[in-house]
C-alpha cells in the first residue's frame, strides 16, 4: 500500500509557496495580522510538503532536479525564519520568488515517465564519503550564493529608494544598507571557501570518470569554475579595490545567474536520463 | 452619568496663557485634591503644553458636577494669580456623552496640535494614575479612563494615524536608520551650529554614536557646541579630513554658497572613504552640492527632502482622521451604553421584581375566587395575560430610560422612576 506522502508533488509545495507569496505581497498593500499568519501558514505547509517530497522521492543532488530542490528547500527555511524574526520587513517577498523559480526549474528538469532516473555511477559507492562531502560543500556554497543574491537584490532596491529619496517609512519595510551589505559580505565570505574545497574535491573525484577530459569540459564543471572565479573577483573588489556596495551587489547577481546555470546542468557523474554530459 | 470636562487648549488659549495656566507636578497634586475636596467630586487634571483640562465626575447620576467653566475660571485665577475675567473666555466645557467624546478624541490624539502625536495617551495615563494615587478617582473615572486608553490603542493600531515622524529632525533620523543598523562604531560630524542642527543632533545622540566631531568657522563656537554635546571640536580648515572620518554629517551653517561642492567632495573626500555616508544638509541655502547624492555611497538629504517626507506623513495621518473618528464614536456609544446598563441594571431589576410581586399578589387573590370555574388552560391564559400586561406596562419606562442613558441624560428619569414605583 502506498503512503499518502508519495503523492506529494512539485505542485503541492509550489502552490503553497505561491499562496504564501501572494499573502506577503498583499500585506505590503494592506498590512494585517491575519494576512501575515495566513502567509506563514501556507509557507509552513509548503515547507512540510517540500520536506516530505525530498524524503520520499529522494532525488539525487547529482541531478539538476535534486540540486535545485535542495537549494530551494534551504531558502524556504530561510524565508520562514526571516518572516518570523523580521516580521516587519518585506522578507518573504524577496525570498519566495527565488524559491518558486528554483521549484519551477526543478519541475522542468524532472525526468519524464518511462525515462530512467539519474543514478550514481557504479564506482561511486566506494567513494560515497568523499562524494557526499563534495555534494554537501557545494550545497552549502549554493545556499551562500543564494543568500548573497537575495541580500544584493534587497540592497539594490533599498539603494534605489534612497536615491529617489522616498519616504523612509513608506512602501516596503527593509533592512538597512549596512545590514544588507554585511549579509552579502558574510554570504560570499562563507560560500567562497566552501565552493573552493567542494570544487577541489570534485576535480579530484573526476579522475574516476571514464573520460577525464570529457567530464571536465561539461557546463556543470566549467560553470562551477567560472562561479569560483567570479567569487574570487568579488572578494578582490571588496577587500582590495574598495568597490561600492551597488557594484558588488550587481557582481553577486551575476554570480547567482551563473550558479543557476550550474544547478540546471547535468552532473558529469550522473548517468541515466540526460545523464550524458551537456 | 454625571461628568463634565472643562478647560482650555491650543485652539482657545494662546501659548502665553497656556504657560500661565499650566501646573507643575506639585501644583498638579494640590489642584486635584483641592477641587475634589471643595466640590466633592472625582477629579482628573490633564496639564500639558497644549492643554489644561479638568475632568470631573459627580456622585449623583444624571446630574452635572458643580465644577463648571465659571468655577474653573475662578479656581485657575486663584491658583495662578491671574484675573478670572481673563481666564473665563479661554475655557470650554463638555458634559455627559460630549465629555466622554472629547476625552476619547484627546486620548486618541485627534484633538492634538499635530494629529497622531504619540505623547498624549501617556500623559492622560499619568494624570489618571496621579488621581488614583491621590484617591480622587471613583467609579466613573475608574471605568472611563481605561476605556479611553483602550480606545486610543484601537485607533493607533487600526488606523496607523501615529505612523511616521512629523518633525524634520526625526525624519532625518529615520533616513539615517535606512542606511545604518548599528551606531556604536559611527562618527557624527556637526558643521555649523544652527538650531535645527542641534535638534537633529539631540535625536542622533539617542542612537549613541561612537564620537561626535564639531566644526565651525568660529573655533570658539565649535568648542561651545562640542562641550554641549560631549563632542570634539575640529578646526574649520580640517573640514575635508573630518568629512572623511564621518559616517553621518549634519550641516547647518549660514553660508551663502555651498561649502562642499561636488568637485571638492569627489576630489578630496570620496577617494579616502570606505562605506556609506549620510549627509543631512539642513542649511538654507544648502551647504552641500546635491550632485554628491547617489543613494549608495553618499546619501544626501536636504531640508526640502525632509520637509517633503514630513508633509507626506501629515497627509497620511489626515487621511486616517475619518476612520479614527468613527472608532471614537463607536467607543463613546459603547461606553455610555455600558455605563448606563451598569447604572440602570439594578433599578430595572428592582422595578421588574416589584411589578412581578404585585402581579403575583393580584393573581393570587383573583384565582381562588374563580376556583372551580376554571380549567388549567384558563388559569394559564389569565396568568399569561397579566404577564403580557406587565411587560407592556414596563416597556415604555425601561425603553425611555435606555434612550436617555444613551444620551447621558437619564439621571432625572431614573430618580422619577424610583419615586413613582417606590423603589428606594
Amino acid at each position: 500500500m502506498s503512503s499518502p506522502l508519495e503523492n506529494v508533488s512539485h505542485a503541492c509545495f509550489g502552490l503553497s509557496y505561491l499562496v504564501a507569496f501572494a499573502c506577503e505581497a498583499a500585506r505590503l498593500r494592506w498590512p494585517s495580522r491575519p494576512l501575515r499568519l495566513t502567509g506563514l501558514g501556507w509557507g509552513t505547509a509548503g515547507l512540510l510538503a517540500h520536506s516530505a517530497f525530498l524524503l520520499v522521492q529522494h532525488p539525487t543532488p547529482a541531478s539538476p532536479e535534486g540540486s535545485l530542490l535542495g537549494v530551494a528547500w534551504v531558502l524556504a527555511v530561510f524565508s520562514l525564519y526571516g518572516s518570523v524574526h523580521h516580521a516587519r520587513q518585506a522578507w518573504a517577498v524577496f525570498v519566495l520568488p527565488v524559491v518558486l523559480g528554483l521549484v519551477g526549474l526543478s519541475f522542468a528538469e524532472t525526468p519524464v515517465a518511462g525515462e530512467p532516473a539519474f543514478a550514481a555511477p557504479p564506482w561511486l559507492p566506494g567513494e560515497r564519503g568523499w562524494g557526499s562531502l563534495h555534494g554537501l560543500l557545494l550545497l552549502l556554497a549554493a545556499v551562500g550564493v543564494s543568500v548573497g543574491f537575495l541580500a544584493s537584490v534587497m540592497y539594490l532596491v533599498q539603494a534605489g529608494r534612497l536615491k529617489a529619496k522616498r519616504s523612509p517609512l513608506g512602501g516596503l519595510a527593509m533592512l538597512s544598507l549596512e545590514r544588507l551589505e554585511a549579509m552579502n559580505r558574510r554570504a560570499v565570505n562563507v560560500a567562497f571557501p566552501l565552493l573552493s574545497v567542494g570544487l577541489f574535491l570534485g576535480v579530484v573525484l573526476l579522475r574516476h570518470g571514464e573520460d577525464l577530459a570529457e567530464n571536465l569540459f561539461t557546463v556543470k564543471v566549467l560553470g562551477t569554475l567560472g562561479l569560483w572565479a567570479v567569487f574570487g573577483v568579488l572578494l578582490y573588489l571588496r577587500y582590495a579595490a574598495n568597490v561600492s556596495g551597488r557594484r558588488l551587489a550587481l557582481g553577486t547577481i551575476v554570480a547567482f545567474a551563473l550558479f543557476l546555470l550550474v544547478l540546471a546542468s547535468t552532473h558529469p557523474f550522473a548517468v541515466g536520463a540526460g545523464g550524458r554530459p551537456l | 452619568m454625571n461628568l463634565r470636562m472643562v478647560g482650555c487648549n491650543f485652539r482657545t488659549a494662546p501659548v502665553e496663557w497656556r504657560e500661565k495656566l499650566a501646573f507643575d507636578a506639585a501644583g498638579h497634586a494640590k489642584a486635584v485634591t483641592e477641587v475634589a475636596a471643595r466640590f466633592g467630586c472625582e477629579v482628573l487634571l490633564l496639564s500639558t503644553c497644549n492643554r489644561v483640562e479638568f475632568l470631573v465626575a459627580g456622585s449623583v447620576p444624571g446630574g452635572s458636577p458643580p465644577f463648571d467653566a465659571g468655577l474653573a475660571a475662578e479656581f485657575l485665577a486663584e491658583v495662578h494669580g491671574v484675573p478670572a475675567a481673563s481666564v473665563a473666555p479661554l475655557l470650554y466645557e463638555h458634559t455627559q456623552a460630549a465629555a466622554v467624546r472629547h476625552l476619547f478624541r484627546v486620548v486618541a490624539s485627534l484633538d492634538s496640535l499635530i494629529v497622531g502625536e504619540g505623547q498624549i495617551a501617556g500623559q492622560v495615563k499619568q494624570a489618571f494614575e496621579a488621581s488614583q494615587g491621590l484617591g480622587v478617582s471613583g467609579p466613573l473615572l475608574n471605568a472611563l479612563l481605561p476605556f479611553a486608553l483602550r480606545t486610543a490603542k484601537r485607533v493607533r493600531t487600526e488606523t496607523g494615524i501615529t505612523r511616521g515622524h512629523v518633525s524634520v529632525s526625526s525624519v532625518a533620523v529615520d533616513y539615517v536608520r535606512q542606511v545604518f543598523d548599528t551606531f556604536a562604531d559611527k562618527t557624527v560630524l556637526i558643521i555649523g551650529a544652527g538650531k535645527m542642527g542641534r535638534l537633529t543632533l539631540k535625536h542622533l545622540q539617542e542612537l549613541k554614536p561612537r564620537r561626535i566631531l564639531v566644526t565651525n568657522r568660529s573655533p570658539a563656537r565649535a568648542v561651545e557646541v562640542a562641550a554641549l554635546c560631549g563632542g570634539v571640536a575640529v578646526p574649520w580648515d580640517e573640514l575635508d579630513d573630518a568629512l572623511v572620518k564621518a559616517d553621518i554629517v549634519v550641516s547647518t551653517t549660514g553660508a551663502g554658497e555651498p561649502i562642499v561642492t561636488a568637485k571638492r567632495y569627489v576630489a578630496k573626500v570620496a577617494p579616502r572613504r570606505t562605506g556609506t555616508q549620510v549627509i543631512l544638509d539642513i542649511a538654507v541655502p544648502r551647504d552641500f552640492d546635491p550632485a554628491i547624492h547617489d543613494g549608495d555611497r553618499v546619501c544626501l538629504f536636504n531640508i526640502d527632502d525632509l520637509t517633503r517626507v514630513r508633509e507626506q506623513t501629515l497627509a497620511g495621518r489626515r487621511k486616517q482622521v475619518a476612520p479614527a473618528e468613527a472608532i471614537v464614536e463607536h467607543e463613546v456609544k459603547k461606553f455610555t451604553e455600558d455605563w448606563t446598563r451598569r447604572r440602570h441594571g439594578p433599578v430595572i431589576g428592582k422595578l421588574t421584581a416589584e411589578v412581578d410581586k404585585l402581579r403575583a399578589e393580584v393573581t393570587a387573590q383573583l384565582l381562588p375566587r374563580l376556583n372551580g370555574k376554571l380549567t388549567d388552560e384558563d388559569r394559564k391564559t389569565i396568568e399569561g395575560a397579566f404577564r403580557l400586561f406587565q411587560n407592556k406596562l414596563l416597556h415604555g419606562p425601561i425603553a425611555a430610560l435606555q434612550e436617555a442613558g444613551r444620551e447621558g441624560q437619564s439621571g432625572t428619569l431614573l430618580e422619577s422612576l424610583k419615586k413613582l414605583f417606590r423603589l428606594e
